[in-house]
């Protein structure tokens, strides 16, 4: 018995999957919509918030770091050592917090796919509208956030 | 079910959710979602992903109301954007981590709810749901959609012969999963109903 289907065969019963099917109950109404979009968004600022407040943090921690090697403590070290150096040197040790940077950048890496998603829907419908100017100007302060984060890793891994 | 693309809305009712009538967008919003969310289920299959897809192609939608001219029908260009944002999930490697983690499970069960379909249509949406989500998404948009492989590779950002080439593995696969339950039920089962004394 010849069980193969062919292309047409196969398209015909593709199309009667898809007259058969019930319509399905989206999850959530009109109202729900607009509600879901309001929580996305405003995860979509916390998580924005939370990636520059780290940004921030780490290149106050790198400048403040830098400012304590080139105050006094990267002076050379005098030869004849005082008796009372080791515990003098234990009270100024600096304290340094390394921060991990890889949540900020990851943060910053999936909010910029999500900008780039949405400039290409709103560059697909209206290539000069104000919504891909405002868009254009998001992902341009979040770049910048990513570049300074980077560039605190750089100099993390340096320091 | 209707079709996404044959869905017709009354002038006066489209031209007041552009003006922002909060029920007529209401309407617009019961009468539209329920044949998207059907084709974003058929190219994604993952409810929560499909759900969030929908979400993302009605407010386009409702963002972009202005900018529908008229010239295709309504539903086509529900359809467009639908298609597109699904599209965009697939590139994106946060989704594809997730379809690769999570769409097993959410496949086999989408493809047992069989609602009283004949026994050839069951194996039919089982074994469309096998298929990779790219090579299920050409497949549903030549067949049943309609597509020419010009609009789908256009669409997917590749070459004619991607969708070619795409639509051939998918039918071939297609094939062999509805030869397989034929094999299948050759096999002796030898679970625990055979076990139990």
């Amino acid at each position: 018995m010849d069980t193969e289907v062919n292309d047409t065969e196969l398209a015909a019963r593709l199309r009667r999957l898809d007259a058969g099917a019930a319509d399905p109950a989206p999850g959530f109404d009109y109202q729900g919509m607009l509600e879901r979009r309001v929580i996305r968004e405003t995860r979509a600022r916390r998580r924005l918030v939370l990636a520059r407040g780290a940004a921030l943090a780490i290149l106050v921690a790198l400048v403040g770091a830098s400012y304590w090697r080139l105050d006094d403590h990267g002076a050379p070290q005098p030869l004849v050592r005082d008796e009372t150096a080791p515990a003098r040197e234990h009270e100024t040790e600096p304290r340094i917090v390394r921060a991990d940077t890889y949540l900020a950048v990851a943060a910053l890496e999936d909010h910029i796919a999500s900008l780039d998603d949405a400039l290409n829907v709103a560059r697909a419908y209206s290539p000069r509208g104000e919504e891909v100017a405002r868009l254009e100007r998001t992902r341009a302060e979040l770049l910048d956030s990513y570049a300074q984060v980077r560039y605190a890793e750089l100099v993390s891994a340096n320091f | 079910m209707q079709r996404l693309a044959e869905i017709e809305i009354p002038a006066d009712e489209l031209a007041a959710a552009r003006a922002g009538d909060a029920q007529a967008r209401s309407a617009l919003f019961t009468r539209v979602a329920p044949p998207t969310l059907a084709i974003i289920r058929r190219l994604v299959r993952h409810g929560a992903m499909a759900d969030d897809l929908l979400q993302d192609t009605l407010i386009a939608m409702f963002e972009h109301l202005g900018d529908f001219r008229g010239e295709a029908p309504f539903g086509v260009w529900v359809r467009s954007i639908a298609v597109s944002r699904c599209l965009m999930a697939f590139r994106s490697p946060w989704h594809r981590a997730r379809v690769a983690l999570e769409t097993w499970t959410e496949d086999t069960r989408a493809a047992t709810e069989s609602d009283g379909r004949t026994s050839d249509l069951i194996d039919l949406d089982r074994a469309l749901a096998k298929l990779s989500p790219v090579t299920r998404a050409v497949v549903w948009l030549y067949d049943v959609e309609g597509w020419s492989h010009d609009e789908i590779a256009r669409a997917f950002e590749r070459t004619t012969s991607f969708s070619k080439s795409q639509l051939a593995r998918g039918h071939a696969r297609l094939r062999g999963e509805l030869r397989a339950p034929m094999t299948a039920a050759l096999s002796i089962p030898l679970g625990s109903e055979f076990d139990g004394h």
